[in-house]
């Protein structure tokens, strides 16, 4: 496009006397001209009349030229030429004998034709969806098993977090300076009962430790007794709960401590022969 | 029986595209004997011009659609057809390989120059052949071989800048030939 823009600038400064005597329409016309040139040529036939007319002559002239050197090929060629193209002769008649458009065109043929591109997206589309759709039941699943995991831990946390308490309770109240301690070892030989009494001089309260002590029938139970002056006093039941420290009677004087089997509900007096552990203070 | 119809150039070149037989037939009759002579001038061999012009024919009919009238006549048009499939021919492999065993009938090519074998020589070969030895050593290879001048300017050594001037010249003096 710029080469005409060239060439118009050039209107008024073309020499086409010499650009007809440079040879370049001779080469275009026995086709040894390249692009640019021919496409040069073609530009300035229609601007200048005498390049087209140096252009007719010399085509002319080669035409001429030819016909004056003709030679007759032989009549074989003219039939193999026309054999060769029998076909494409009958499928030009067929094509013009038939009548072109027909009245109504079906539907079909005047419809886009479905850019196949579309039914892909579609399909494609749809396979992530479903995709997605799963994907979201596993994370939700996921998310549910978590979330479970989480509250079991968290009600483990909290029960741990309560076990701490009472065991830096218990450790406290054993710590204490104020606190006795007192074995209670197994009266019986043949068992191995182990118990301990943490009595506080100055509180007088009395927890209890059953270190080590043989479960009891459904029935019976342990109760803790303190005995004063000769005497045994209820220092109270032992709960089947009681794991570490037990808060039991408070007992305001006491020269020994003793565990003995009772009915449930526990016993006013103690049953002396079901004694299993005792100690002195 | 002689013609009774005569079409110009326009009018065939009009009918061709249509797609009339009638004008193809035409065509045939009176502008084989035009191009068969080009053809011969390249090829020179008469077995083998005739397979290219039974090509040509093929092409025009083929390629009647593609002829642009703004851009030349139609003999020229149907001229530089037939020398295309010419050169094509030169260049195949069948060709190549049967010369071997074939008498020279065409010009052979030396470091010198161009050497003529044959005095049969056809149409603008006939031409060619009585102009000076830097013009027509161009006009072989250029028109009868088909080598650009790009190539020719490598295969000579000269610059290609003086190929195409000199080449130009060449073609001018051959319309003065022509032209006699």
């Amino acid at each position: 496009m710029h080469f005409c823009n060239y060439v118009n600038w050039l209107k008024n400064k073309v020499d086409t006397r010499a650009y007809i005597e440079s040879g370049i329409i001779e080469s275009y016309v026995l086709g040894l001209a390249d692009a640019e040139e021919a496409a040069e040529l073609e530009m300035l036939c229609k601007k200048y009349d005498d390049i087209q007319k140096a252009l007719d002559e010399f085509e002319a002239l080669m035409k001429a030229h030819a016909f004056d050197n003709a030679i007759t090929p032989d009549a074989a060629v003219k039939d193999r030429i026309m054999h060769a193209l029998a076909e494409d002769f009958a499928k030009e008649e067929n094509e013009n004998i038939v009548p072109v458009i027909p009245l109504n065109v079906p539907d079909e043929k005047i419809k886009p034709i479905a850019r196949p591109v579309w039914n892909y997206i579609a399909a494609a589309s749809i396979i992530l969806l479903i995709a997605s759709t799963a994907f979201n039941f596993y994370l939700y699943n996921n998310y549910k098993s978590a979330a479970n995991k989480y509250q079991a831990l968290l009600t483990e946390r909290n029960s741990l977090q309560a076990s701490n308490d009472v065991y830096r309770t218990n450790m406290l109240i054993i710590q204490d300076t104020d606190v006795l301690k007192i074995n209670l070892t197994t009266v019986k030989e043949k068992e191995n009962n182990l118990a301990t009494v943490y009595w506080n001089s100055k509180t007088k309260d009395v927890y209890l430790m059953p270190s080590k002590m043989s479960p009891v029938p459904s029935n019976k139970q342990y109760q803790l007794w303190a005995i004063v002056d000769g005497k045994p006093v209820d220092a109270g039941i032992i709960e089947p709960d009681c794991n570490g420290l037990c808060k039991m009677k408070n007992i305001p004087k006491a020269q020994a401590f003793a565990i003995t089997v009772e009915q449930k509900g526990g016993s006013p007096t103690p049953t002396l022969t079901a004694m299993v552990v005792m100690g002195k203070v | 029986m002689p013609e009774i119809i005569k079409y110009t150039e326009t009018e065939l070149v009009a009918l061709l595209k249509q797609r009339q037989q009638n004008a193809f037939g035409y065509l045939y009759d009176h502008y084989s004997g035009a191009l068969y002579n080009v053809i011969l001038a390249i090829v020179s061999d008469r077995e083998l011009a005739s397979d290219v012009l039974q090509e040509v024919f093929i092409k025009i009919w083929k390629q009647a659609e593609s002829y642009d009238a703004t851009k030349g006549r139609l003999f020229t048009w149907m001229m530089n057809i037939a020398r295309n499939a010419s050169i094509d021919l030169l260049r195949s492999k069948s060709y190549q390989n049967s010369r071997q065993n074939r008498e020279l009938s065409e010009t052979v090519y030396d470091s010198a120059g161009v050497t003529a074998t044959n005095i049969d020589l056809i149409g603008l070969r006939k031409l060619v052949h009585s102009m000076k030895e830097e013009y027509k050593v161009l006009v072989e290879l250029s028109y009868f071989k088909g080598f650009t001048q790009d190539e020719i300017s490598k295969m000579l050594d000269i610059p290609l800048g003086t190929v195409k001037t000199r080449l130009r010249g060449a073609l001018l003096q051959l319309r003065e030939l022509v032209k006699k």
